[in-house]
């Protein structure tokens, strides 16, 4: 106890802004150098949704006042031309070229990490809260210190190679996680019309975050993750019984945990999310107003995201299937792949309705394992994620072995890269090998937090069960 | 809780089980499976299978060889030539590209000549992981400098110029020597004779490439211009270097329409052949014919282009084939009998059932090891053994022949000539044939003999075998020292007693070794860098580097210590327990990472690496242990550990090895900064391996031993 405690200490001595101020400046030395690194070539970092070269190639097609998609490079939104478009030219203010993108990856991922870092704050006071109303805060004082989860997360969403190497290497994946994580973060304060710019934006823009909607509507409706809520039930109930008890119970807890579904923010979270479409739809048409409207754009976009377009070698496991798989079964393989993201969700919405936060997590990490085109990025944001319920899941299994997992695929993809393409010694089948090992350590890592997650839900529940002395 | 409710332990599926059963028998498991693996690295050369020609399309001598004599005179007549103007007095180094110039054109080749200047060798390890032209910065160089070589192509009469053979013959123009000559001439009736031929369908380039600064530099350094947008240095260099560079300068001008002073190039490269002929003849009547394949990070040709050349060489022109082998393990007592008991085995087994074919000569078993451990080591460095391995990096296959030739007369040249022409038109006319490039046949192997190797999938069991301990122990380690948490983490919801620290976070305990893992190998990091500094240092011998190398990354390694110690989240004054376990688990699946990862990169240097490096990764238990228990067998491990700890020190088994092999005399101090100095030159990711996964794992291993516990 002791020692945990001192860990909590130390951890808060530790100091978040020091270290974020540390990464950051990392970053910034990082980026002086990414030009001899040449991240932005590797397929692991920078796919043809995000590369930031397909982005410049876009923007410089649109200053000939022709249409961004001529051509199949650029797939990403209008919007993000013309915001990040000037970014990619030369001009006299900086020298270096680039240096203005990687200045805006880098603020994007530090303000990701803040957001993350109050997210996390507001669930471990849900949780220390939930516990108390629960009348286990006692039970679990003596022997567990309720860890600063957020401030952890942040600094590893800050710290995570993975995100270190997607915010330097010329992509855009910092910003679709910036939304995405913007929308969580809005949810949970209950800031509705954040929540619903975050997850039109994120959807908009990236396409797969439009699985978000179901966590969100269940941390508007249904507020914070806690246990499963019949145990509040349960607990007034016996509280009742026990005029004591309850009455230290209410002198404790500030108000009454909900247990029902707030209908009215669910419908303003809906009006201002059709409000936000409506306007980016808007935007998106002037734009594409010479080029064939709405409907090129989203043939190009979502369009080339959902049929797969590019067969270039990436992290995921589509590339590969759709190269061997013959034309014939195409459309088929197609619906398949994309439909095993859309069978996950509604079982997982029904066990985890208590726990919006971390379907958010497991949601991520689903679809950055069957998405058409991943990159590292989005395992970095799933991967802080995961980290804002570590109180939760202290008793995880296999961590070790996914962390060792982890760190051989990520050293091991480069090297199988080089000898398939450089060296001529290997072949595709060395490189998907990495892929499929990623894609496995993923499916372990979803399946080992969850059933992690449920165990802790059935400790709960075993320990309200039993009758205080 | 525990008592009024007995947990009901779901069985799990059968493949933990199996899982669980292989760890609870770890210690068994891995002396079984290194012992194996060490076996089946020692039986390669019995499982070693012929070789054959696997492409169709080659049908190596399936032609009547066409180089005649007069050809080879002709080959004779130059090199006379040759020499005569190196024994000239008024010598310069210009005049012999002027002639071989002239040669190439009067048989109607193209003709450009190739002026470069020699890369210094510098210090980029990382070269491995980005193209092969990365971080090449021209620098400013005297014009004396200048190599020239000279190129001169065929084009095929069939072919549509798209693609290439090529023959190159390096030579020291400054001082040129008879074997060079030789070569020289080799190439020269072998060029005469195809300059004529109807059936090409590749372009021959005939590089005679000036070694002036070394055999590899020029060839890598044309091969450079070859495969980039380059017009050549000769334009752009010509203002500058006036001076020098005259001779070839009033030639140009005098047959300015036929000598290209631009880059020529002919198609993709299909194959090359590096034609060496050595001056010290063998000790035996015939001639003989060296192959040397490895080129860089233990890349090796296709298997087929060795293939030919040896079926060709031992069939055709009746030359003796031979591989480096290490010869001082021929006479080694220990694998002499290791042989003969293998021989015997094979005997037993073949007299229960003859169909069994099992079991070599003594004699053909101890040449083999002498020649796969020659082969393993030549992988592992990483340096090319030759011109050739510049073509590797291009994925080009060459190899270097290397030819002893037995000759005192001219006749005898001739004759020589003759033999080696045909060999080269041999195995010219099969790459001519090809439709691909080379495929079919193997690129990882290691070779027992010049007709015998070790496929991958061979070689593979043996290293396999030797790592998958690695994983197992691992596992063991890990899930002991959490049962042992557990174990006290039965009674967690009771109110802990006072004084006693109740851990939480078991699964996560394993972040804090995992910490120091990571601060280890990130100083790893900074010791492969610090010799990039040390290089700068002008006049210092290899003894001072090294001290200063070593004292250095004690410095950051102490450094590295008190960093991560002052983050360290645990007590460090109340070493836990089974802590060494958790960091020994850790380290050995870093060792284990790394391993596997090396084996992928280049597998001769996983494989040596694995020898040294599984052992003191099992055995190492913190010495306190030992002298605690104090019992007989505790002592043997803690000598044992600290003998595996010393030899696994990588200057100390540098050292040691070089003793064994050349004698303990000759070795000194500094050798193994030269070594080393000359891997990173060479780009080897060997040198990698060494500094960020070896030193590294020894370093934890070293403080697993002196644990306090």
């Amino acid at each position: 106890m002791e020692e945990e405690n001192k860990i909590g200490s130390q951890i808060k001595k530790l100091g978040f802004w020091k270290w974020a101020v540390a990464s950051i400046i990392f970053r910034l030395v990082l980026s002086y150098f990414s030009e001899n690194l040449n991240l932005s070539t590797r397929p692991e970092v920078s796919t043809p949704l995000t590369s930031l070269r397909r982005l410049a190639e876009g923007y410089w097609l649109k200053q000939l006042s022709m249409s961004p998609y001529s051509g199949s490079m650029y797939h990403g939104s209008p919007l993000l031309l013309s915001v990040l478009g000037p970014l990619t030219v030369k001009n006299i203010i900086v020298e270096y070229q680039l240096f203005g993108y990687s200045l805006v990856s880098v603020i994007a991922d530090f303000i990701s990490a803040v957001l993350i870092r109050a997210t996390g704050r507001s669930l471990v006071a849900a949780h220390g809260h939930n516990l108390k109303s629960l009348g286990l805060d006692k039970l679990f004082k003596d022997i567990v210190e309720i860890l600063p989860s957020g401030d952890i997360a942040g600094l590893v969403y800050l710290w995570n190679p993975f995100t270190i190497v997607s915010s330097i290497g010329f992509n855009t994946s910092p910003i679709e996680n910036l939304f995405v994580i913007v929308s969580l973060y809005g949810a949970s304060a209950g800031l509705i019309p954040l929540a619903a710019f975050g997850w039109v934006m994120a959807s908009h823009l990236f396409l797969y975050p439009l699985v978000l909607f179901i966590p969100v509507i269940f941390l508007l409706g249904y507020g914070l993750d806690g246990p499963p809520r019949k145990l509040f039930v349960q607990s007034i109930l016996r509280g009742e019984e026990r005029p004591a008890d309850h009455v230290e119970l209410n002198s404790l807890t500030n108000k009454p945990i909900k247990t029902t579904f707030s209908w009215r923010r669910v419908i303003l979270f809906f009006l201002w999310t059709s409000i936000w479409i409506s306007y980016v739809l808007v935007l998106c048409a002037i734009f594409m107003r010479e080029y064939g409207g709405l409907g090129e754009m989203f043939k190009r976009t979502y369009g080339f995201v959902l049929s797969v377009e590019d067969l270039s070698p990436n992290i995921g496991v589509l590339w590969y299937f759709f190269a061997e798989v013959f034309d014939f079964f195409r459309n088929f393989f197609l619906i398949v792949f994309h439909v095993n993201i859309l069978f996950m969700i509604l079982p997982l919405a029904i066990r985890l309705n208590h726990r919006p936060c971390f379907l958010v997590f497991v949601y991520l990490a689903i679809s950055s394992m069957l998405k058409s085109y991943p990159s590292v990025g989005d395992s970095a944001l799933y991967l802080s994620l995961l980290v804002l319920f570590l109180n939760e899941l202290a008793e995880m299994q296999f961590s070790f072995f996914l962390f060792c997992g982890y760190v051989g695929v990520s050293l091991l993809s480069p090297v199988m890269h080089n000898i398939w393409i450089w060296r001529g010694t290997g072949n595709a089948n060395f490189y998907f090998a990495t892929a499929m090992a990623y894609a496995c350590f993923q499916i372990i890592l979803v399946v080992e937090s969850v059933s992690a997650m449920l165990n802790y839900d059935r400790k709960i529940k075993k320990l309200c069960n039993i009758p205080k002395v | 809780m525990a008592e009024t409710e007995p947990v009901i332990k779901p069985k799990p599926r059968p493949i933990i089980r199996i899982g669980l059963f292989l760890i609870s028998h770890s210690l068994l498991v891995s002396v079984v499976c290194c012992t194996a693996g060490i076996v089946a690295l020692l039986l390669l050369p019995v499982l070693a299978k012929n070789t054959y020609v696997s492409e169709n399309a080659l049908m190596p001598g399936s032609a009547r060889p066409m180089l005649t004599n007069d050809d080879a005179s002709d080959g004779h007549k130059f090199l006379n030539r040759i020499l005569n103007l190196d024994s000239k007095p008024i010598n310069t180094g210009i005049e012999i590209p002027e002639v071989i110039a002239e040669h190439m054109m009067e048989l109607g080749g193209e003709v450009s000549y190739h002026k470069f200047q020699p890369i210094s060798n510098k210090f980029h390890p990382l070269h491995f992981f980005l193209g092969p032209d990365a971080g090449i910065i021209k620098e400013n160089y005297s014009c004396s400098s200048y190599g020239i070589n000279t190129v001169g192509i065929i084009r095929a009469p069939r072919g549509d110029g798209k693609e290439a053979i090529v023959m190159v013959t390096p030579y020291n123009s400054v001082r040129i020597t008879m074997g060079e000559a030789l070569s020289l001439g080799i190439a020269y009736s072998v060029f005469s004779l195809l300059s004529r031929v109807t059936w090409l369908a590749k372009d021959i380039i005939w590089l005679a490439a000036d070694s002036k600064h070394g055999e590899y530099a020029a060839v890598a350094a044309w091969l450079r211009d070859y495969n980039t947008l380059s017009f050549g240095d000769l334009m752009l260099y010509q203002e500058m270097c006036d001076a020098s560079t005259s001779p070839v300068h009033e030639m140009i001008q005098v047959k300015g329409d036929v000598i290209s002073n631009g880059f020529r190039r002919a198609g993709t490269m299909a194959a090359a052949l590096v034609i060496k002929v050595a001056d010290s003849s063998p000790e035996f009547g015939n001639d003989v014919l060296n192959i040397y394949a490895e080129a860089s990070n233990g890349q090796m040709p296709n298997l087929d282009l060795i293939n030919i050349v040896n079926y060709l060489a031992v069939h055709g022109q009746g030359l003796q084939v031979r591989v480096e082998k290490i010869w001082s393990l021929l006479d080694s007592l220990w694998l002499n009998s290791l042989g003969k008991l293998l021989e015997l085995l094979g005997t037993v087994v073949k007299s229960l059932n003859p169909q069994w074919k099992f079991g070599i000569p003594v004699s053909d078993y101890v040449e083999g090891c002498a020649t796969l451990a020659s082969s393993l080591y030549n992988q592992a460095l990483g340096v090319p053994t030759g011109p050739h391995g510049a073509f590797r990096d291009y994925q080009v296959d060459a190899i270097t022949m290397e030819l002893s030739p037995t000759l005192f007369s001219s006749s005898q040249r001739v004759l020589f000539l003759l033999r080696v022409g045909r060999l080269v038109e041999g195995v010219i006319r099969s790459v001519n044939n090809l439709l691909e490039k080379f495929h079919q046949s193997f690129f990882l192997y290691l070779l027992t003999s010049p007709s015998r190797f070790a496929s991958v999938g061979v070689y593979m069991i043996a290293f396999a075998l030797l790592i998958s301990p690695l994983p197992l122990v691992a596992a063991a380690l890990f899930s002991d020292a959490s049962k042992l948490k557990t174990a006290k983490d039965e009674i967690p919801f009771k109110p802990a007693p006072l004084g006693e620290p109740v851990p939480i976070f078991t699964s996560w305990k394993w972040l804090y070794a995992a910490k120091s893992v990571l601060a280890v190998h990130l100083w790893g990091a900074i010791v492969t860098l610090l010799p990039y500094f040390l290089s700068q240092i002008p006049n210092s011998s290899p003894s001072i580097n090294l001290l200063i190398w070593i004292v250095l990354s004690l410095l950051s390694l102490f450094f590295a210590y008190a960093v991560s110690g002052s983050f360290s989240f645990s007590s460090t004054n109340q070493p836990q327990i089974n802590e060494w376990a958790l960091l020994k688990s850790v380290t050995v699946a870093a060792a284990f990472i790394g391993l596997c990862l090396m084996s992928v990169i280049n597998f001769a240097t996983a494989e040596i690496g694995a020898l040294l490096l599984v052992p003191m990764c099992l055995t190492v238990v913190p010495l306190r242990l030992d002298v605690k228990v104090s019992t007989m067998r505790a002592f043997l491990r803690g000598v044992c550990n600290v003998l595996l700890v010393f030899v696994g020190f990588p200057p100390a088994a540098f050292l040691l090895l070089k003793g064994a092999i050349d004698g303990f005399d000759s070795v000194t101090f500094g050798d193994f900064w030269v070594w080393a100095e000359s891997l990173w030159a060479w780009n080897s990711a060997t040198y990698i391996y060494i500094c960020m996964i070896h030193l590294p794992c020894w370093v934890l291993c070293i403080h697993t031993i002196f644990h306090r516990c």
